[in-house]
């Protein structure tokens, strides 16, 4: 169409459009810009434009036609391929080189594009057999070897731009091919072509760093090689067989892909030591360039991560191994590292770590390895003190944190194997590490914390928010490495922490002494410095830090055990050990540990933990002092997180547990111990004078309160809790609502309720529980009734003091919902029921109070979240009563009402996720369900609900009633609500999907829309879930045969959706078993539908091949089960043969 | 027929407030509580309420930061004036007070409406006047369910002496 003829004026068209393109947006109309953008799409559709596109790229001057010109050239190759003479097609790829070389100054984005065009010409021309695309390799090979710098970059170009074509899918074009062609290509590829791009590239390589002299021209091309080494290499390591890919795209890949064969081409590749060597040369050359060093240093890190087949034997990966070291020990002796080096050199030993076996490593001669793992440590310290100072400098880019970050990583993965290496080899080492990372971490003159070559920096002023972590979470990697390496060495560890503590414990006394008497001598304005605190501060938190990463680890959910490297350290000491003194120094926080007799026949671990209790006695002190202005909360946290750790592992230790004990250990804090009692007992008086002396600071309190509740949470600890009378007090104290607890924030109140309440369950005589409870939990009871019980409470509902003792009620019912355990629910939730037919009175009497209602609705949401699950049948039935009344109350006030105060949205919306919630946790009870009516709640259930009509179907679907009407799409997008919403959705569904045909016309339609919102355009989550709620729908259908309902006619179109998405869509693996099932089960239900949407499918294949491949597929996935009926065999049989419909036709489907 | 008779309760008490001022004191029902009370910070809630710049407001966002690592704890509260919408904040020590507005919302069962006054049925069987007519949508969706003889009910929000109509219901049968 658009013939030669007509070039000048097409030219002219298509440099006009391009002006529109690029102009500033202001100046051109929408109007203007999308015709601009149609003339290019048309031009790139038009019939055999190879002749004007020559033509162009020839005259024109306008870079971003030349562009256009060159993916038009592209498109049109591929779309024409099978027309083209096979002649032409060269001829088309020769001018496009021709054209390149010729013209050394085009603009980059045109000479990719244009290159880009070639390799996919080669691309395309790979599975044809008739063309030889092979020519390209001798073509490159020639411009490398022409010397022209200019030549060499293009050839480079073009050697990265094959790589990048073939290598992956997320890289590869758009040309409209399936994905099925584009992962044949990366086979064939892979199999030979790759090996001759990295020969080639060795070559250059080699050929530079014989060099003596490199203009920066010559550089550059280099840099260009090396990173298109790099490339390879990272391509390469990729087809090591590995982890399969999680998403369908790479799972297709996968079963195509060749892993990477150990053919004798590769082996000699890749073994051959000269390669290893000459990177190493290469980085030695050049590693004073940032780039280039990055890129060379990565190469090597790619080498130090091989593995698989290629090597032939053990023996062959030892000397690997050995090579690799000796030149990694080569490269970094004798050189100061530079600052862009050291992630680099970190990755190389990081990889070599994880990749090489253990019996590799312990193969290695004797002192290659001992020179390995001094290299290691000295790096390991050196990259430690540089990341310290890049802290203190606050640069924006920590390379040596991020290096350091990554040897000590390595260090725990070598130490975690630690009895494969020669015994006790890693002490030495570790207690160089430890060392220079508490030196790092200590204020001058032990440390060098803040110190920098012009002299101490601080930054003491700076403003910290609460996103920030702290330090405890932020470093716990680190600190986890340190701890590890402190057991390995903790012969001299633990007495090193000890003394540094104890030291600063005593300074701290001193200096608050000082203040003190500063402060009582009135003398002056002038204050002193709180820098010498701060600095104690900030020392102390670091130790103590280190200290709890040391002596405990925080394992989730199972019980932690004394680290055994702790446990024999204090059995190896244990002769020399007098029990009595060593009793005596953790029996006196408030004396200076050296001044006890004896103090240096102590236990060291037991004097550890002493001095972190020395710490807390200054710190209480000086509260009583009222100098708590001058303590730091920070501190404050830092003991508390300490103590819990540590209450956690070593509190009533438990024998049994251990196959030795250290007797100072036992006899310290084993069960039935003097040192145990006393322990608990000064946690306890620590706990409530932080309580009431911290209520400002909420982190602090936060940290004091659950400590508080590990102590109860274990009935044994719980039973020596309670046997103390400041629990008591604190018990009463709280029950009164008087200060200070009350100051308290509102999820401490709660935490220290659902505590209290806790500690109830601890063992205790008749007698003495009832008067416990009658302190804890009656109190609560009477308030509440005498408030609500009043004839005026009506009048006086909205009074500020009658609110406050309402909010009060209301947070400790959340508080004591969740002190809920197995052994306690019966008691609980018959405290709790009474409660929540008031709360449903509350409701009334505040409806027009949003703040309480939604308080309100919290109580149950907790009460259903917490017991729901232990709950028998009446109990249950009971519980889901009072909800559906609540809704019932909800729903009567809101309906009608309009609000325009300015944070009625914001309310609604947290109403919404709230009943939404409750809604889930009501209905989760299908799923998890502990409840064993007999032993729970013996004797208290009369049978299966007599008398009672309400299901929990009943609510569910009444509460959907409520919130289906009021969730907008603008409010899905929120992202807990959307998934909330689309959880609670799904249950429905799965559970009574029988209650879906009857629902009201409107809520039915909006129910539909929200799953076909949900499937096609939310998240994959989301998605998924809508997916496996059809599953259930379908098969309602089916058992109801009736096939003029709603349901059946939504049905229908959800099949399409499926279809749509498993054949034609790329999608995450995970879903192709929810999406499977749905189809099949649709499929079930609309046969004939089916076979026209297959029927439709196969009429659209132009391609006889395809046309015979994809009938056949769905003809084998049809056989797997004639006639699809809803039985489960048969419904497996589908499921698997459409896991191979989908890898066999998949991709030939979905286009790319 | 409701806003008749409202309009000769309306006109009797113009001339009681003519007469004393002091007589209206009675009808805002608390002259004996205060206006607000102090609360330490760390005791306040998000949702909750606080004074800020002189102003009720209600604490949207709440969030705690300190100077330095060994800093103490301050407060960052932006609120939004229940009456205005207007945002505020302000930062402070988390030990210190700050006042909480004593709220009120109290329903009333609309009667009548006088000059762009509203009257209001109180519980106690009296009759209020003294509450203008909100602007807006509020407002209007009064005058027209009123003229439809809807019968509707109207939350009164007050605190510090200040007070407007912010919800309608409509009344139960």
């Amino acid at each position: 169409m658009m013939a030669a003829v007509g070039a000048p004026e097409v030219i002219s068209q298509l440099e006009s459009a391009a002006k529109v393109l690029m102009a500033p947006p202001s100046m051109v109309s929408t109007e203007q810009r999308q015709h601009a953008e149609h003339v290019f799409l048309s031009f790139r559709k038009s019939k055999s434009p190879f002749a004007i596109c020559k033509h162009i790229l020839e005259t024109s001057r306008v870079d971003y036609v030349l562009f256009q010109a060159a993916t038009a050239i592209m498109e049109a190759v591929v779309r024409e391929w099978v027309l083209l003479e096979k002649a032409s097609i060269e001829s088309l790829r020769t001018f496009l080189l021709t054209y390149v070389l010729q013209r050394p100054n085009l603009q980059k984005y045109v000479r990719e594009q244009i290159l880009l065009a070639v390799a996919v010409i080669v691309k395309r021309g790979s599975l044809d057999k008739s063309i030889d695309c092979k020519s390209i390799f001798h073509e490159v090979r020639q411009l490398i070897s022409s010397g022209n710098p200019t030549v060499q970059t293009l050839a480079c170009s073009i050697l990265t731009a094959l790589l990048s074509e073939f290598s992956s899918s997320s890289k590869t074009s758009n040309i409209g091919l399936s994905m099925e062609f584009h992962g044949n290509c990366k086979r064939l590829f892979q199999e030979d072509d790759l090996r001759q791009i990295f020969v080639l590239t060795m070559e250059v390589l080699q050929e530079f760093s014989r060099r003596e002299n490199l203009s920066a021209q010559m550089s550059s091309v280099f840099q260009r090689y090396l990173a298109l080494a790099n490339q390879v290499l990272m391509l390469l390591l990729a087809l090591i067989p590995a982890a399969l890919g999680r998403h369908y795209i790479a799972m297709f890949e996968s079963t195509q892909n060749v892993t990477l064969k150990p053919t004798e081409s590769w082996r000699e590749a890749l073994l051959d030591t000269r390669v290893m060597d000459l990177f190493f040369t290469v980085h030695r050359k050049i590693r004073e360039d940032s780039d280039m060093a990055q890129d060379s240093l990565q190469c090597l890190a790619q080498l130090a991560s091989l593995h698989g087949p290629i090597f032939p034997d053990e023996s062959a990966q030892v000397s690997y191994l050995a090579h690799l070291v000796e030149g990694l020990l080569n490269m970094i002796n004798g050189i100061e590292i530079e600052d862009s080096e050291a992630v680099g050199i970190s990755n190389i030993i990081s990889n070599l770590i994880t990749t090489f076996p253990r019996r590799n490593l312990t193969a290695l001669p004797s002192d290659l390895f001992s020179s390995f793992i001094n290299c290691l440590t000295h790096l390991t310290c050196s990259f430690g003190c540089s990341a310290a100072l890049e802290e203190v400098l606050d640069k924006d880019d920590m390379v040596y944190m991020e290096a350091y970050d990554k040897l000590l990583e390595s260090w725990l993965t070598l130490v975690q194997d630690e009895e494969h290496f020669p015994r006790g080899c890693f002490v030495q080492p570790a207690v160089q590490v430890f060392n220079s990372y508490i030196q790092c971490h200590l204020a001058a003159p032990d440390g060098t914390r803040n110190l920098t070559a012009n002299g101490v920096v601080s930054h003491d002023e700076d403003e910290i928010n609460e996103l920030q972590e702290d330090d405890r979470e932020l470093f716990s990697d680190q600190l986890a490495s340190i701890g590890m390496l402190g057991r390995i060495a903790a012969d001299h560890c633990i007495p090193l922490l000890t003394s540094l503590l104890e030291d600063r414990v005593t300074r701290l006394h001193g200096q608050l002494q000082r203040h003190q008497q500063h402060l009582l001598a009135e003398s002056g304005p002038e204050s002193l410095d709180r820098k010498v605190l701060d600095d104690l501060y900030e020392d102390i938190h670091w130790l103590i830090l280190v200290t709890g990463y040391l002596l405990a680890d925080d394992p989730q959910g199972e019980t932690p055990l004394i680290p055994s490297e702790v446990m024999e350290y204090s059995i190896k000491n244990s002769s020399e050990v007098d029990i009595n003194t060593t009793l005596q120094i953790l029996g006196s926080p408030g004396e200076k540990a050296s001044s006890i007799p004896g103090c240096n026949r102590t236990d060291s671990v037991i004097r550890l933990l002493s001095a972190v209790l020395r710490t807390s006695e200054v710190e209480s002190r000086a509260t009583r002092a009222s100098l708590t202005g001058l303590l730091s909360p920070q501190m404050g946290k830092d003991i508390m997180w300490f103590l819990r750790r540590w209450a956690k592992t070593y509190l009533l230790v438990d024998d049994k547990l251990y196959s030795q004990i250290s007797i100072p250990l036992s006899t310290a804090f084993g069960a039935d111990t003097e040192g145990a009692q006393w322990i608990v007992g000064y946690l306890l008086e620590k706990v409530i004078n932080n309580l009431s002396v911290w209520s400002s600071e909420p982190d602090l309190a936060n940290d004091t309160v659950e400590l508080l509740v590990t102590l109860v949470e274990r009935r044994e600890r719980a039973n020596l809790v309670v046997q103390c009378e400041s629990w008591w007090n604190l018990a009463k104290q709280f029950a009164s609502r008087s200060p200070p607890l009350h100051l308290l924030s509102s999820s401490v109140q709660r935490s220290l309720m659902k505590a209290l309440v806790m500690g109830g369950f601890a063992h205790m005589d008749t007698d003495t529980k009832q008067q416990y409870w009658s302190e804890v939990l009656q109190p609560l009871q009477q308030r509440f009734l005498n408030v609500i019980n009043q004839e005026n409470f009506q009048q006086i509902c909205q009074e500020e003091e009658v609110k406050r003792e309402i909010v009060a009620t209301l947070e400790a019912l959340c508080g004591i919902a969740e002190a809920t355990q197995i052994d306690n629910v019966a008691a609980l939730f018959s405290f709790l029921v009474d409660f929540l037919s008031n709360c449903i009175g509350l409701m009334e009497v505040y409806r027009n109070t949003p703040e309480t209602v939604n308080l309100i609705i919290e109580v149950f949401v907790e009460v259903a979240h917490k017991q729901i699950c232990y709950l028998g049948e009446s109990k249950s039935m009971k519980l889901y009563e009072a909800c559906l009344t609540l809704l019932q109350v909800y729903s009567k006030n809101n309906l009608g009402r309009k609000r325009v105060d300015v944070t009625a949205e914001e309310d609604q919306y947290q109403d919404l996720l709230l009943i939404m919630e409750l809604l889930t946790n009501l209905l989760s009870k299908e799923f998890i369900d502990f409840s064993d009516t007999d032993e729970v709640f013996r004797g208290q259930d009369q049978g299966p609900g007599a008398g009672h009509s309400v299901s929990a179907a009943d609510v569910v679907l009444y509460g959907v009633n409520i919130v289906l009407p009021l969730m907008s799409q603008d409010l899905l997008k929120f992202p807990s609500l959307c998934n909330q919403y689309y959880k609670l959705i799904t249950f429905i569904c799965e559970i009574f999907p029988e209650k879906i045909p009857q629902l009201p016309e409107d809520l039915f339609k909006s129910l539909m829309y929200s799953l076909e919102l949900g499937m096609t355009s939310m998240s994959s989550e989301v998605s998924q879930l809508c997916l496996e709620a059809l599953t259930p729908l379908a098969e309602q259908c089916a058992k109801t045969q009736e096939t003029d309902t709603p349901l059946f006619i939504a049905t229908r179109h959800f099949l399409k959706l499926v279809f749509d998405m498993l054949v034609l869509q790329k999608h995450n693996m995970e879903m192709t078993v929810a999406a499977g099932e749905a189809l099949y089960t649709l499929v079930c239900l609309h046969q004939a539908e089916y076979s026209e949407l297959v029927e439709s499918l196969l009429s659209n294949q132009r391609d006889a091949v395809i046309y015979q491949r994809l009938a056949d597929a769905f003809n084998k996935l049809s056989a797997s089960s004639t006639p699809p009926t809803m039985d489960r065999k048969q419904k497996v049989a589908f499921l698997k043969s459409l896991e191979e419909f989908v890898a066999n036709v998949g991709g030939l489907l979905c286009v790319k | 027929m409701g806003s008749r008779l409202a309009g000769t309760t309306q006109a009797a008490c113009k001339n009681k407030a003519d007469m004393a001022d002091a007589d209206l004191d009675f009808r805002t029902g608390d002259a004996g509580a205060s206006a607000t009370f102090p609360t330490q910070c760390s005791a306040l809630r998000k949702n909750g309420f606080v004074v800020l710049k002189g102003r009720p407001c209600k604490i949207v966002e709440m969030s705690t930061s300190k100077t330095g690592k060994h800093g103490h704890a301050k407060v960052h509260m932006v609120g939004i004036d229940i009456f205005t919408g207007k945002k505020y904040e302000d930062i402070c020590p988390s030990t210190h007070n700050m006042d909480v507005p004593n709220i009120k919302r109290m329903d009333y069962q609309l009667i009548g409406i006088q000059d762009r006054y509203l009257s209001l049925l109180q519980d106690s069987g009296d009759v209020r006047e003294d509450l203008k007519m909100p602007d807006g949508d509020l407002g209007r969706e009064i005058e027209s369910k009123f003229e439809a003889a809807e019968e509707i009910l109207i939350t009164v929000l007050s605190a510090m002496n200040e007070e407007a109509a912010v919800a309608i219901k409509a009344m139960a049968k």
